[in-house]
């Protein structure tokens, strides 16, 4: 047994440039997929009939097909129109496309839920529109869907294995090609498992100390996500909770 | 482009048939794999309870194609042989049990503890009280959020053709292969695939927001 896990200690550095790789794209797709979300999110509400439209459009295309065909549309159906890009660009465009179809519902949800009242205060007070956005509904509704956009940078993270269909070597992608070297087949996925379950366990966690910090009043989430063994106490904490 | 359309569209449903079946069978396949993980995790029976949450947290934490090659070459390395279909419906099952469970664990509840005592005093059993009190009421709370994993279970199909299964997607690229075309053959793929997910996505939006407003 021991000596395949010693056959794989030769690809340390691959695996480990391909979490690095992982990593990356899923952080630059990402902060693609917010700024997307955040403009969709908008448009959504904008007095032009046309703009909410293509708004609206987007989303729904986005969120009733999946997500590997969006990924070969862009990477082998735009080079026939004349638009080439490396499989890097194209994964992370796909995957910030994506992804921002789903935060631009979240946020919406999160700019919903903040009363009207407030709004009005604020028109009243004779503080600028672009002010009463960007000082009192967005951290409010930020505060609010919190949870959900730590849920799609997780889901983004989850994604970035589809682009092994582009050949990009990330994690998922490598194992296959280690796979295809060394037969090691559990061993491999073994590993790459781990490595995903320490990213997204790590970004919940991150997400949970930011909405504890950043948010006032601090935002507390129930929901925990920690692997069996955790201590007793925490486990209670989701029972006593009730997600919503 | 009406020819290739035509010419396609044959080869194009027989694959939307075969992503509709596996569709179907994964969805009953993760309702019962996720709703017995709620039970379990919901159950407070100390190593039941556990290895539910060992279960959900692994799976959520994962992607879904690494759990279906795990299970397709995971159970050729091991020098059995899985057919390609029993894979597929078994990573989907698996994978997407484990979200489903967290649906169902969030119905659970939501239904108040008082109820479990009223029912125990009134001298229903645990079984009865949970399939005839418990889980009728948990409808309104689970079905939105639930047919929303039946969405991502349907559109995660497409994923089972990364491991060779000739469903909607892998024919779709088997022609593009052949013929070329991308744009037109995506395109046609996709609004297949739209046309399947839309109603559901639309029915979720409604009872989504009409479960807020009450």
């Amino acid at each position: 047994m021991s000596y395949q896990w010693l056959t794989l200690w030769r690809y340390a550095d691959t695996f480990l440039s391909a979490a690095w790789l992982t990593l990356q794209v899923t952080l630059i797709a990402f902060a693609l997929a917010v700024a997307l979300g955040l403009i969709s999110a908008l448009a959504k509400s904008s007095p032009l009939a046309l703009v909410r439209w293509v708004s609206h459009c987007y989303v729904e295309f986005i969120r009733n097909t999946p997500v590997l065909l969006q990924i070969f549309i862009i990477f082998f159906g735009l080079p026939s129109l004349g638009i080439t890009m490396s499989a890097f660009t194209a994964g992370v465009l796909a995957l910030g496309i994506n992804v921002g179809a789903y935060l631009s519902e979240t946020f919406r949800a999160g700019i919903q839920s903040v009363p009207k009242g407030q709004l009005e205060a604020a028109w009243v007070l004779g503080i600028p529109r672009r002010q009463v956005f960007m000082s009192v509904v967005l951290p409010q509704a930020a505060r609010a869907v919190w949870p959900a956009i730590i849920n799609n940078l997780i889901q983004l993270l989850l994604g970035t294995s589809l682009l092994s269909a582009i050949a990009l070597p990330e994690l998922t992608g490598t194992a296959t090609v280690i796979n295809a070297r060394t037969l090691l087949y559990i061993q491999t996925f073994s590993i790459v498992t781990v490595v995903y379950l320490l990213f997204s366990n790590v970004f919940s966690w991150l997400g949970n100390v930011a909405g504890r910090r950043m948010f006032h009043p601090a935002l507390v989430t129930s929901k925990k996500r920690t692997i069996g063994w955790c201590p007793k106490k925490w486990l209670s904490n989701s029972v006593k909770g009730g997600n919503s | 482009m009406s020819e290739l359309i035509i010419s396609a569209l044959p080869t194009l449903l027989q694959g939307l048939g075969i992503t509709l079946l596996l569709s179907v069978a994964a969805i009953i396949g993760s309702t019962l794999l996720g709703l017995l993980a709620a039970v379990l995790r919901t159950s407070g029976l100390p190593v039941a309870k556990q290895i539910a949450v060992l279960y959900t947290e692994l799976f959520r934490g994962t992607p879904v194609l690494i759990t279906l090659m795990f299970i397709y070459f995971g159970i050729a390395y091991f020098g059995y042989e899985i057919n390609l279909f029993a894979a597929g419906i078994l990573g989907l099952s698996i994978y997407q049990g484990a979200y489903i469970a967290e649906v169902f664990r969030a119905g659970i509840e939501a239904v108040p503890k008082g109820q479990w005592e009223v029912s125990w005093i009134l001298g229903l059993s645990k079984r009865q009280t949970f399939m005839n009190v418990v889980l009728p009421q948990t409808r309104g709370i689970v079905l939105p959020p639930l047919v929303g994993q039946y969405l991502s279970l349907i559109k995660d199909t497409s994923i089972v053709s990364m491991i060779g299964m000739s469903e909607l997607m892998h024919q779709g690229q088997a022609i593009v292969d052949r013929i070329g075309q991308p744009v037109v053959i995506y395109g046609l793929v996709s609004l297949l695939y739209f046309a399947v997910c839309f109603p559901l996505s639309r029915w979720v939006q409604h009872h989504q927001t009409r479960s807020q407003l009450s």
